[in-house]
């Protein structure tokens, strides 16, 4: 044995000993420093960093964060899009994120459009977002939007509409937005909640009011679809079901 | 192979490894769009795995890659065995990095699995000249221009 710790041997365990230490240590302060604003139960968990110094409090999962996270997996998303940008059809929804018809949308019939449609590569979403309800849709529109700028904006405005409260009850707390994050694989909370007042945010905001205003869009959900690059038509809808959904789409995406 | 081929090829993909990490870098600090096929690249450099201790993953890399490189201008064995324990330490990182995007962030960052790939090859060469040296320690001396074995 001993003589196995001499010489060449001895270099080959140095260098690979100098390895291990390495990747163990890169590793451990990655999963330390992601897990520091993550929740791991189902109670909130104060956590501090080895300096000593306290971090924001990890907040337990948003309802549904599991679901959210399989609905959306392996979709592409950028910024405020969903699904394929080389997709045949494009339909867009005006929301806002305290309209319970929005989350209606969101919950029942978003996910077999999805399913359908998106996942297949013939439709891609746009998401606009305007605040019709009142001084909190914007507060909520603000987070989703900076959620966007990580290309996490379905997965957030699909987990908001999953805690939604009642209308201009205040129910969009920073704790709720927090926690939110919290829920998202990989995200970066505290950068969405910089993010909420950045220029990027301002500019999506008033992209979307531009865009509500060209399509004279008063009230939400609104769906608009067509040929991506061409003009879109605002879906007639009896419904807010994916029945009513699938004349449309089945027509454009043929 | 001598020494100092596998010295310059290590250089040369070093140099590669560092161009790529670079790329990410300037990306990040200019906030320039990064140039993606995969659709992933943005949200994988923004997430929180983006960054160790505050300090961007792709600044560890573009240190490591130019670590690497110092260790390929010295013909010294410790120089060799320095070179080989960060790109074989790196690459371990790297793995756990990909596991971490297809696994938790469910995107892909093309620019990284060109790091890693790199990265390998590093692992690779760095590896086979530390093999060499041990085994003809006079050639990393430069006393004996012996022509190493395969």
């Amino acid at each position: 044995m001993s003589r196995f710790f001499h010489g060449r041997n001895l270099l080959y365990v140095g260098v690979g000993s100098a390895a291990a230490v390495i990747a163990v240590v890169l590793i451990l302060v990655s999963v330390i420093g992601s897990s520091s604003a993550e929740t791991t139960g189902s109670v909130p968990v104060t956590t501090t960093t080895g300096s000593g110094s306290s971090t924001p409090a990890a907040h337990p999962k948003a309802p549904g964060a599991t679901a959210t996270a399989a609905l959306f997996r392996g979709i592409p998303q950028q910024l405020n899009q969903l699904g394929n940008p080389k997709a045949k059809v494009t339909m867009i929804e005006f929301a806002d994120p305290q309209c319970p018809y929005c989350r209606q949308y969101e919950l029942d019939t978003l996910p077999a459009i999805v399913r359908e449609y998106v996942r297949t590569g013939k439709v891609k979403l746009i998401y606009f977002g305007i605040p019709i309800i009142g001084q909190n849709s914007e507060a909520g529109l603000r987070a989703v939007y900076a959620a966007g700028l990580q290309n996490r904006l379905w997965n957030f405005s699909h987990l908001l509409y999953r805690s939604q409260g009642a209308e201009n009850s205040g129910w969009i707390t920073d704790d709720l937005l927090r926690r939110i994050g919290d829920s998202i694989p990989g995200f970066d909370t505290a950068r969405m909640m910089a993010d909420r007042q950045s220029s990027d945010v301002e500019n999506a905001l008033a992209a979307s009011a531009q865009q509500a205003t060209n399509g004279r869009v008063d009230r939400t959900p609104t769906f608009f679809a067509g040929p991506t690059g061409g003009t879109l038509q605002q879906v007639p809808l009896t419904a807010l079901t994916a029945a009513a959904f699938r004349p449309t789409l089945d027509a454009l995406v043929k | 192979m001598r020494d100092r081929h596998l010295r310059a090829a290590i250089a040369l993909v070093a140099l590669a490894g560092a161009a790529a990490a670079a790329y990410l870098v300037y990306a990040r600090y200019t906030h320039t769009q990064i140039a993606c096929t995969t659709g992933g690249c943005e949200t994988v450099q923004h997430s929180k795995y983006a960054k160790i201790a505050g300090v961007p993953v792709a600044v560890l890399g573009l240190a490591a890659y130019f670590a690497i490189l110092a260790t390929a201008l010295s013909a010294r064995v410790e120089a060799a065995a320095l070179g080989a324990a960060i790109a074989l330490g790196g690459l371990a990182f790297a793995i756990y990095l990909i596991v971490i995007q297809v696994a938790v962030i469910d995107a892909i960052c093309q620019w990284c699995l060109a790091s890693d790939a790199i990265l390998a090859v590093l692992a690779v060469l760095t590896v086979e000249r530390l093999r060499r040296l041990a085994g003809n320690p006079h050639e990393s001396s430069g006393a004996a221009r012996m022509a190493t074995r395969g």
